[in-house]
């Protein structure tokens, strides 16, 4: 039934966010021109762009005022004077966030490519916001312990998606805007190509290539209050373990402390960066009994844990106490409405509280996946515990799990691992097809496949609504995977995705057309929240300690001797995943463990 | 809170339109149960969801940060995500939502923003940088970024586009968007061209297709004024020779601190 035709790239990347955009370029400007990119929106559309706060690199533009303490109003540095920040200390400070589950030779990298990469985006015509004197203006954020988040205003990853957007297309790079990838093709450990749905026709391509690329995202959706876009359904994640490749550390999720009140949307850490408090419902800044020393800007995953502490012990706000208030009014206008515009319209506009004259009702969202696919340090995925590559297929960004940021990570380092793992990745792939990689060959026709699991979806005629199966997914992963664990919220929440992924057999999927079925796709999508929280939930069973934004509360403490190590996850025989665990590459030298105080 | 958010029934009218089975769009009725927050975005997805999943409109981000879900609400283009249901309830108890003026109808509110993306290409969107690039950052002064501020906010949304009466009668205009882009492009210190893309957006099909019918702010979800940065282009169009030269004066200071 040949009704579609076969599309041949040299390279596929699928996802157009900065992991994927960055690849894209690099390997264009590399010289390997024939480079398709697919995307199930329009590159533009991507999360990246939803980023706010910044892109961390210890440029040392700036630094406390002298003799006002670490928390003193910044200034530029004048030229000549000491400097502040260090890719030594942006190493340790990411490092301390990780909880020691990030690998430091890959840490070191990023750190290192950091102010490079900076420097790139800004020659590349990124509008940063800037110090009087015309350099890259740099903010505070939460674990790092120098201003080191170069920013544009309050939307970042906005300014950055457009610069490296424009730059594929100026390098010539093909666009599938609107494909949604299903299925990936490996054959004997080495990547074939992937097959897709142009979402317009709703005909399913096998496209191959000698390389394959995923940028794909993360899986905040498979939670009820996350800060992710409706996109981040973990696609990539989903489809390559399908397809035999492992997954690493997924039970690391991240919650974000400020997500709105009941909405989940992202109100920037650089509101707290700015100099914003957080309150509980007595008036009392909270964060001094648990991170004195840093207070609101400590790491992600401890300022969550305290917010959901004061809530749990009913010092919440608003009707259901459920919330907390994060309080900018001391900022004054004038700053508001400079570093943080983006913010201050999310907030009027979906809680109606304008930050310059009232707090703000928030809570802690899902927001980030520490985990993902696993790669070396140029994005090659790897098979196994022992590294094994999987010939030809590469991975960066929020999708993949380098790691460098272990079992937590700090903010501004995910703009930034998205960035420096999408060059290197690009890099690597360019040299690969160079050195002559080659078509390989197909078995069958995958894309037959597809169109047959399409057909058995559209023909179903079951009686659950998918949306309702997510529903109640999500809220089981809030609820019993969520910022506190134990064994028994656990087993619930598996027995849960067990129940559902049965149930998902009976789901209807309404539009039973070709053109352009977004009903189709959700339920496509439905099914990979299915697939990797599964592994989210079974690896965080597995897991008997507390580390990082994993937090057992029947396990309250880190564990290194029995769980200094990652979490692999392979889809087993009977379909359900089964484990294996990596070492932490650790230097031992310069970065042994220590207590995590803040 | 108080109770003046009590729930009730809406009505949504959404235009609905698929070329393969549709001799041409017709409007259907859904009714929605208003919650507290509502946003219109909630609303087809609540119908998308739980009553016809044939409805289809493009979404992602849900708080005006990714563009995709312009389309034209109670006669005006917005964005779905960001605007409050309640506030656009009718006395007749009634929304209506239907695709972005002037573009062809891929099926419903997802239309086809080909001409749209073709424009953004023409312009070159991308920096030209000068020949010279610094080991470090190029500087700039916090007023040559203020003068980008409103350009970089775009997120390429097409609300202003389709709103222009000039793309309804003639697809060849650039259009606010692109020439926005351009805006930012000229007036960026660091890009080398210019003169030659205000020549690019001079011609037939640029500045001057204009009508000044301001359309494009009333539609634009960002607050932002393409007509005035149109303004800005025709003017620096008349004499952009010399701005090419106060450019190229101003590039060899690009490596050097702003002075205080």
């Amino acid at each position: 039934m040949p009704n579609s035709e076969v599309i041949t790239h040299d390279v596929i990347i699928v996802g157009a966010g900065l992991a994927g955009s960055w690849a894209a370029m690099a390997t264009a400007q590399q010289g390997v021109k024939d480079v398709g990119v697919l995307s199930k929106i329009h590159p533009l559309r991507s999360h990246s762009g939803a980023a706010q706060g910044g892109i961390a690199a210890a440029l040392n533009n700036v630094r406390p005022v002298p003799g006002t303490g670490p928390r003193g109003p910044l200034e530029q540095i004048p030229v000549g004077d000491e400097l502040v920040d260090s890719t030594e200390l942006h190493m340790f400070d990411t490092i301390k966030g990780s909880d020691w589950l990030g690998d430091q030779n890959a840490i070191e990298i990023m750190v290192n490519d950091a102010i490079d990469v900076i420097y790139e985006y800004e020659h590349m015509g990124c509008v940063f916001s800037r110090t009087p004197d015309g350099r890259i203006a740099q903010r505070r954020f939460g674990g790092h312990s120098a201003p080191r988040a170069n920013y544009a205003a309050d939307r970042t990853g906005h300014v950055l998606l457009h610069t490296i957007h424009e730059q594929a297309l100026y390098h010539g790079v093909k666009f599938y805007a609107e494909w949604y990838v299903m299925d990936l093709i490996v054959e004997d450990n080495a990547v074939r190509g992937v097959v897709a749905i142009d979402v317009l026709t709703g005909k399913i391509h096998l496209l191959r290539a000698k390389a394959v690329m995923f940028g794909t995202g993360g899986y905040g959706r498979a939670f009820k209050i996350t800060s992710n876009a409706y996109a981040n359904t973990g696609d990539g994640v989903a489809i390559a373990y399908d397809a035999g490749v492992p997954l690493m550390d997924m039970e690391f999720v991240q919650f974000h402390p400020t997500g709105l009140y009941q909405h989940g949307i992202l109100m920037s850490e650089a509101c707290r960066g700015e100099g914003g408090y957080l309150i509980n419902k007595n008036g009392e800044r909270f964060m001094e009994k648990y991170a004195p020393d840093k207070m609101e800007l400590a790491p992600r995953d401890l300022v969550s844990r305290s917010e959901q502490t004061e809530i749990d012990e009913g010092r919440g706000v608003m009707d259901d106490g459920q919330g907390i208030f994060l309080d900018m009014r001391h900022l004054g206008r004038e700053k508001i409405l400079e570093r943080l515009p983006q913010v201050r319209d999310i907030a009027i506009d979906f809680v109606h509280v304008d930050p310059i004259d009232d707090p703000v009702p928030i809570q802690p969202t899902a927001h980030y996946s520490m985990g993902g696919i696993p790669t070396d340090v140029h994005g090659q995925v790897i098979a196994d515990a022992s590294g094994t590559p999987v010939v030809g297929f590469y991975a960066a960004g929020e999708a993949a799990c380098v790691s460098v940021h272990g079992a937590n990570r700090l903010g501004t380092n995910s703009l930034l691992e998205a960035s420096v793992f999408g060059r290197r990745a690009g890099y690597a792939i360019a040299e690969f097809i160079k050195g002559g990689a080659k078509l390989l060959p197909v078995t069958g026709d995958p894309a037959e496949r597809s169109r047959q699991a399409v057909k058995e979806l559209l023909d179903n005629p079951g009686t659950e609504l998918v949306e309702d199966i997510a529903q109640e997914l999500k809220a089981n992963m809030t609820m019993n995977c969520g910022i506190f664990r134990d064994e028994e919220r656990l087993n619930i929440a598996l027995d849960k995705v067990h129940e559902l992924q049965q149930r998902f057999k009976n789901a209807r999927v309404m539009d039973k057309g070709s053109r352009f079925n977004t009903d189709l796709l959700a339920t496509l999508e439905a099914k990979h929240l299915l697939t990797f929280s599964e592994v989210i939930v079974k690896g965080a069973l597995n897991r008997t300690e507390s580390r990082g934004a994993h937090s057992r509360t029947d396990h309250p403490k880190r564990d290194d001797e029995d769980w200094l190590k990652h979490t692999i996850a392979h889809k087993g025989e009977d379909g359900r995943p089964q484990f294996s665990y990596k070492d932490v590459t650790l230097y031992w030298d310069r970065f042994p463990p220590q207590e995590r105080k803040y | 809170m108080s109770n003046n958010n009590a729930q009730r029934t809406v009505t949504v009218r959404i235009q609905r339109f698929n070329p393969d089975t549709d001799k041409k769009p017709y409007m259907q009725d859904y009714q929605v149960e208003m919650k507290p927050g509502m946003t219109v975005l909630d609303a087809l997805h609540e119908i998308k969801t739980h009553q016809d999943g044939t409805v289809t409109y493009r979404r992602s981000c849900r708080h005006a940060i990714c563009g995709s879900c312009a389309m034209h609400i109670n006669g005006r283009n917005t964005l779905a995500c960001n605007t409050p249901l309640k506030n656009e309830v009718t006395h007749k108890n009634t929304v209506t939502i239907g695709p972005l003026p002037y573009l062809p109808v891929i099926k419903d509110m997802v239309v086809d923003r080909t001409t749209f993306w073709e424009e953004y290409l023409r312009v070159k969107p991308w920096l030209i940088p000068p020949d010279d690039i610094p080991e470090k950052e190029f500087r700039m002064s916090q007023d040559e970024v203020k003068a980008l501020h409103d350009a970089e906010t775009c997120i390429m949304c097409g609300a202003c586009y389709s709103s222009c009466a000039v793309i309804g009668l003639n697809k060849k205009y650039i259009g606010p968007h692109a020439l926005l882009k351009s805006f930012m492009r000229v007036l960026d210190p660091r890009d080398s061209s210019p003169a030659e893309r205000l020549e690019e957006v001079s011609g037939a099909d640029g500045v001057y297709r204009c009508h000044t019918i301001f359309n494009c702010i009333d539609a634009c979800p960002k607050g932002l004024n393409p007509t005035q940065a149109i303004e800005t282009l025709r003017k620096l169009a008349q004499k952009r020779q010399k701005l090419e030269e106060a450019r190229r004066e101003r590039q060899k200071h690009l490596n050097e601190p702003i002075p205080a």
